[in-house]
């Protein structure tokens, strides 16, 4: 059994609800067994292949970060979108593709007045990270058990860190979290193994779909086929907030103060 | 109720039609239902072209023609005259059409991303590849009625109206042969032919059937009807051309069952428009983009052709 | 099938420029040079740029169109993947503030030819007569110096020039049917109609979108692949890339790519005399011209405007208004989320084909005044993944779960019409470009009415959600479609152009673009963006070389030149009821 979870730790595995027992890691999670966009690759253009093959087979270098901070985002990413249900080669690169942004000094084009540059933002954020780790637990974020540096994480997701006030005070804690996790979701879903989890079909030119309606799968789809998975014991994560908008226009201002109704369920 | 009006019992009724469609007396009916069918593939192949956005002037000529054929048939059926000239012309102009059509539509695949290098998406996804030599099949059998004697004319054929300038225009056994089966055709012998034109006709539609249900993902196990019952209409049909036999066993019986699969299909795809979102208050376009209400009809029409074939008399040897 | 047949596809390596899989330009084309005295530079070739530009060239004009991004070769830069598309979008930096800041970036604007239209959704509903009209109606927000019936033959042109396919009748507003049949419907717009359908509410169905529906001369229709915002490879989608810039090239017009416009210089006569602007090495040019039209979009727009401030316009180039940069708007466009227990796979089919836009008028019954319309949008895995982000507050593997739902979802997207606001504003930051250019600093505040008609608005899409059947719904606030910032007016002191977009301070400057709108409505702006740039075109062309030559303004409005449209407009389309 041991073998299953070679190089993944079972405690931080995603677990069985029947028997609590952990998952083994799988090269595709998800509800589509079988279902690889990749395999469609002679059925794209020769543009959209490139760059897809690229994403999969080469990713970028390491430019901008220094060791370190290499290594410090890596965990962080690690709590953003856990990876731990996939086999170890099949976990997809989120540091390497931020890197690559950074190095180019890609941005999305805007800057928010209450942020700093990008670039800024991935340099104190470790110091308020850090800062919030020693203030919670007496350690640097790196040295934290798993569940403590997620409930760090957590209370920035809150809008509620309580350390590095200075910090904060000059870049908004909500716009913060939203470049950390818009920044580890551009990486995540633009790969295939991750359009393969969700079911998406991915490129689509010159082939066309045909089975626009009622949800049903492209001959080459798959149909969904679920299964119940519980997220790990030691992670803060897990919960989402479902009731129906009860945000304000928070999405866009200030720091919002969020009812986490969907956390204490 | 019909019976009871009738003074004759339906048996009989049954026989004396066989034997007008023998003698090859029934243009009248027949050009009334050249008219009928072609008023039907007329708003098929006006809505589906909707649906291309009539992107090309071309595509209003089926509309229009099925229109005047329509008018032919009914004109037909109340002058021999009109049977004679105006239904031929029409027919054969629609025919051409549908020639056309089918190039336009094999190469609206072609020029679809991907093209021919993707049929069944592009089959699905571009203008339905058949449909055009369908809906020939309305000009056909107004082509056949032209040629054909009115119920009421009895006696030897006459043998006037025939093709005769068209004949001498061809090299004179090339003629003769025309003028031989046109004169067949007046006398009801020629279910060879109209074999082959059932045999081809439930091929093509069982094919439309395929894709268009493969695209549905067969998900009512119905679906595969017309694709199961085509080939073998076909291949009766097809047998038919060698075995008189056949032609007057098989063949109706096939024929038949292909009619009644028609009936369904039409009953489910009626049932398909409605059930969509929308339903009822959104009638126009569930009609456009549900399933093609007329489409089973297409696929009735190859039946009918079996029928017809069946009752029909061979050609002299 | 594992392969398509005779193989995996290849892009065909010819030379020539193509846009779409059938569609090529002519190349070379035409190049004047930097002193020579062209009638007319553009400044940015989107979707006002790009008609302009067509329609200048094919009434004999001399005309360059000056691009800051580059000029597409679709089959080979563009790729149906999210993260490959970032370079549509204009990501050159800019500061967003306010109490209600916008996302810019790859929510608004395009850098490249086509500009905008190359990433737009295409939805294309045109304004209603009452939008000109708030101000005398509602007493909220301006009139426009214009009326609907003086734009209606333009949206009625534009619709054929796209073509826009759509419902054969269109009810609302000025009642209409278009050019090209109806879409069919994708998982979210039967959705939509079922929510609609449901409470009673008439959608329209299958459009008004500028994609085909039907092929178009060389333009294939739409393969309901759902990368619209991407750009359409296919040439489905309309932009004036496909529709207009072609013809453009055919006629004699030059578009010079990677060229951004820099400053707006001044003659001593009061006249402009030309654009500076640097090339894809940083070198600096000057291309002299009769007369400039701004294309720039509603942010560039105003932002170069400033940037030319000189002696005798301290405050911006023909900005004695001060109105330059103000007023700005954009739509409320938050996005309702609902789970079906049914999946629905809402990658598939345009994430625009059904809408409605019945709670689009005032109404005497709620507390604020105008409205909204519901549309469909099927945001692809990275835009869903944030919009989860936003709307469930998701992350690790909450957010992990949500995604692995992905095909269980469907999006509406509201637009809510957000009025004129002084304090809403372009300005200048301290912040430099590559160039050394201020960059533009975008303040956006909402007020009263706004706030109000926004929660009404997404009630009513929850509402319409759950109807459908959604078994929970979410929503995310965003923003949609930044217009306004020059408006035009019949008055030069609270406004920057006149009717035609001609500047109130300088004779031949021109503006042309969404900057223009005096208010926006609940419709997408770009068809009546693209019907106002033909209808200044038809202006200009009507001057002639007066614009050139005289300082005098003639207000008169001529009819519309329908030979002005690219010749592949004609001939197709189905029947109309006019
Ligand atoms: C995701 C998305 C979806 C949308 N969907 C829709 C929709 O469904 N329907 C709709 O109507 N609208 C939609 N829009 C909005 C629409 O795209 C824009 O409103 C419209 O394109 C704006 O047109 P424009 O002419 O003002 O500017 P643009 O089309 O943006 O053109 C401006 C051009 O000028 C160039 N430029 C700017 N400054 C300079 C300079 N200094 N020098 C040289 N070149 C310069 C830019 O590179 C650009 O190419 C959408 C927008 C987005 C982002
Ligand atoms: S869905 Fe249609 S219009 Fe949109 S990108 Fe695909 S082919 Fe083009």
């Amino acid at each position: 059994m041991k073998s299953h979870f070679d190089g993944v730790d079972p405690i931080l595995c995603p677990r069985d609800p029947k028997t609590g027992e952990p998952l083994p890691p799988r090269s595709q999670p998800g509800y589509y067994p079988g279902f690889s966009t990749l395999s469609q690759g002679a059925f794209w253009d020769t543009a959209t292949r490139a760059v897809v093959d690229k994403r999969v087979k080469h990713p970028p270098e390491p430019k901008f970060f220094a060791a370190e901070a290499w290594t410090f985002w890596t965990t962080v990413f690690a709590h953003l979108i856990p990876q731990t249900d996939r086999i170890p080669e099949r976990q997809i690169p989120i540091v390497a593709t931020l890197d690559h942004r950074l190095a180019n000094d890609q941005t999305a084009g805007y800057r928010y007045e209450t942020m700093p540059p990008d670039r800024v933002v991935y340099e104190i954020g470790i110091e308020a990270i850090d800062r919030e780790a020693q203030h919670r637990y007496r350690g640097k974020f790196l040295v934290l058990p798993y569940l403590e540096q997620d409930l760090v994480l957590k209370a920035i997701h809150d809008g509620k860190p309580e350390a590095a006030q200075e910090i904060w005070k000059h870049m908004s804690v909500h716009r913060f979290w939203q470049m950390i996790m818009g920044d580890a979701i551009d990486a995540y879903y633009a790969h295939p193994w991750a359009w393969d989890e969700i079911g998406f079909g991915g490129p689509a030119y010159p082939r066309a779909y045909t089975r626009l309606e009622r949800g049903e799968p492209e001959p080459w789809e798959v149909e969904e086929q679920r299964y119940v998975w519980l997220a790990p014991a030691n992670s803060a994560s897990a919960e989402v907030d479902s009731s129906p908008s009860h945000h304000a226009e928070s999405g866009q201002h200030s720091l919002p103060v969020r009812s986490s109704k969907g956390a204490r369920r | 109720m019909a019976n009871e009006l009738s003074l004759t019992p339906p048996v009989l009724d049954m026989k004396m039609v066989a034997n007008y469609v023998r003698e090859g007396r029934f243009q009248r009916s027949l050009a009334l239902l050249t008219a009928a069918t072609s008023v039907i593939s007329g708003l098929e192949v006006a809505y589906e072209h909707y649906r291309g956005s009539y992107s090309r002037r071309v595509m209003y000529t089926p509309v229009i023609l099925s229109g005047l054929l329509a008018i032919a048939g009914v004109a037909a059926f109340f002058s021999r005259r009109a049977a004679r000239t105006v239904l031929r012309l029409v027919s054969v102009v629609t025919l051409i059409d549908a020639l056309a059509g089918f190039y336009f539509h094999v190469r609206g695949i072609h020029r679809k991303p991907g093209g021919w290098r993707l049929p069944m998406t592009n089959m699905i996804m571009g203008p339905p590849i058949f449909a055009p030599l369908l809906f020939g099949t309305s000009a056909y059998l107004g082509l056949i009625a032209s040629y054909l004697q009115r119920e009421e004319s009895s006696g030897m054929p006459s043998t006037s109206g025939r093709d005769i300038w068209f004949a001498r225009l061809l090299p004179p056994s090339a003629g003769r042969e025309l003028l031989s089966a046109e004169q067949d055709m007046r006398e009801g012998r020629f279910q060879r032919q109209v074999a082959i034109v059932t045999g081809i006709s439930a091929l093509l539609s069982g094919f439309e059937a395929y894709y268009s249900h493969y695209k549905n993902n067969f998900r009512y196990a119905m679906q595969w009807s017309p694709v199961v019952i085509a080939p073998v209409l076909a291949g009766v049909a097809f047998s038919s051309i060698k075995s008189r036999r056949l032609a007057t066993t098989a063949l109706p019986a096939v024929s038949a069952i292909a009619g009644a699969d028609a009936a369904i299909g039409f009953y489910y795809h009626v049932r398909g428009v409605l059930r969509r979102p929308g339903g009822r208050k959104r009638l126009l376009y569930n009609v456009m983009y549900g399933p093609p209400i007329f489409a089973p009809l297409l696929f009735g029409a190859a039946g009918m052709l079996g029928v017809l074939a069946s009752l029909l008399r061979r050609r002299r040897v | 099938m594992k392969k398509p047949l005779l193989g995996e596809f290849e892009t065909p390596s010819s030379n020539k420029y193509r846009v779409g899989p059938l569609q090529s330009i002519h190349m070379p084309m035409r190049r004047f040079r930097e002193y020579e005295d062209v009638d007319y530079v553009i400044v940015g070739v989107g979707s006002a740029g790009g008609v302009l530009l067509q329609r200048l060239a094919r009434a004999g004009f001399n005309v360059v169109g000056l691009e800051a991004g580059p000029f597409w070769d679709t089959e080979h830069d563009w790729v149906s993947d999210e993260a490959g598309s970032h370079e549509l979008y204009w990501t050159e930096p800019r500061v967003t503030g306010g109490t209600d800041p916008l996302a810019l970036g790859a929510n608004n604007c395009g850098k490249g030819v086509g500009g905008g239209s190359v990433h737009w959704a295409a939805f294309t509903p045109r304004l209603h007569p009452s939008d000109f009209e708030i101000y005398t109606r509602d007493s909220v927000g301006a009139d426009w110096p214009i009326t609907y019936d003086e734009i209606r033959p333009y949206y009625e042109q534009l619709e054929l020039e796209m073509p826009v396919s759509g419902p054969a009748y269109y009810p609302w507003g000025h009642p209409h049917g278009y050019a090209y049949g109806p879409h069919p419907m994708g998982g979210v717009g039967n959705a939509l109609i079922k929510g609609c359908s449901a409470l009673n509410i008439p959608v329209s169905i299958g459009g008004p979108v500028a994609i085909l529906s039907g092929s178009h001369g060389d333009r294939p229709h739409c393969i309901y692949r759902g990368f619209c915002i991407q750009g359409c490879k296919v040439g489905a989608k309309a932009s004036t890339l496909v529709t207009h810039v072609p013809d453009a090239i055919r006629t004699g017009a030059e578009i010079r790519d990677r060229s951004m416009v820099s400053r707006i210089e001044l003659g001593k006569d009061g006249r402009v005399t030309g654009v500076h602007y640097f090339d894809n090495e940083g070198h600096s040019h000057f291309q002299r011209a009769k007369a400039v039209i701004v294309s720039g979009y509603a942010i560039e727009t105003p932002r170069l405007l400033l940037n030319s401030a000189c002696p005798g316009h301290e405050k911006g180039l023909g900005n004695s208004s001060g109105t330059i940069g103000r007023y700005l708007m954009a739509q409320a466009g938050n996005v309702v989320l609902g789970r079906f227990e049914q999946p629905v796979r809402m990658y598939k089919a345009p994430p625009a084909h059904a809408l409605t836009e019945e709670f689009y008028e005032t109404n005497p019954k709620n507390d604020f005044a105008r409205g909204f319309a519901i549309q469909t949008v099927g945001p692809l895995p990275v835009a869903f993944g944030k919009q989860v982000l936003a709307a469930k507050k998701a992350w690790g593997w909450g957010l992990r779960r949500e995604m692995m739902d992905y095909n269980h979802w469907a999006a509406f997207g509201l637009l809510g019409e957000i009025l004129p606001w002084k304090d809403n504003a372009v300005t200048l930051s301290e912040d430099k470009d590559c160039f050394g250019l201020p960059i533009a600093h975008v303040t956006f505040n909402l007020h009263e009415n706004d706030k109000k008609l926004i929660k009404a608005a997404r009630e009513k899409t929850e509402e319409v959600m759950q109807a459908a059947g959604a078994t929970e719904v979410v929503q995310e606030a965003r923003y949609a479609h930044l217009v306004g910032a020059c408006r035009m007016g019949s008055d030069p002191r609270t406004s920057v152009v006149d009717k035609f977009g001609r500047s109130h301070d300088i004779p031949n400057l021109f503006v042309c673009d969404g900057s223009l709108f005096p208010t926006q409505g609940s419709a997408n702006p770009g068809l009546t963006i693209q019907a106002l740039a033909a209808r200044t075109a038809d202006y200009l062309v009507s001057q002639g070389e007066r614009i050139f030559t005289s300082n005098e303004r003639d207000m008169t409005t001529t009819p519309i030149r329908r030979e002005l449209a690219p010749p592949e407009t004609w001939g197709k389309g189905v029947p109309r009821l006019k």
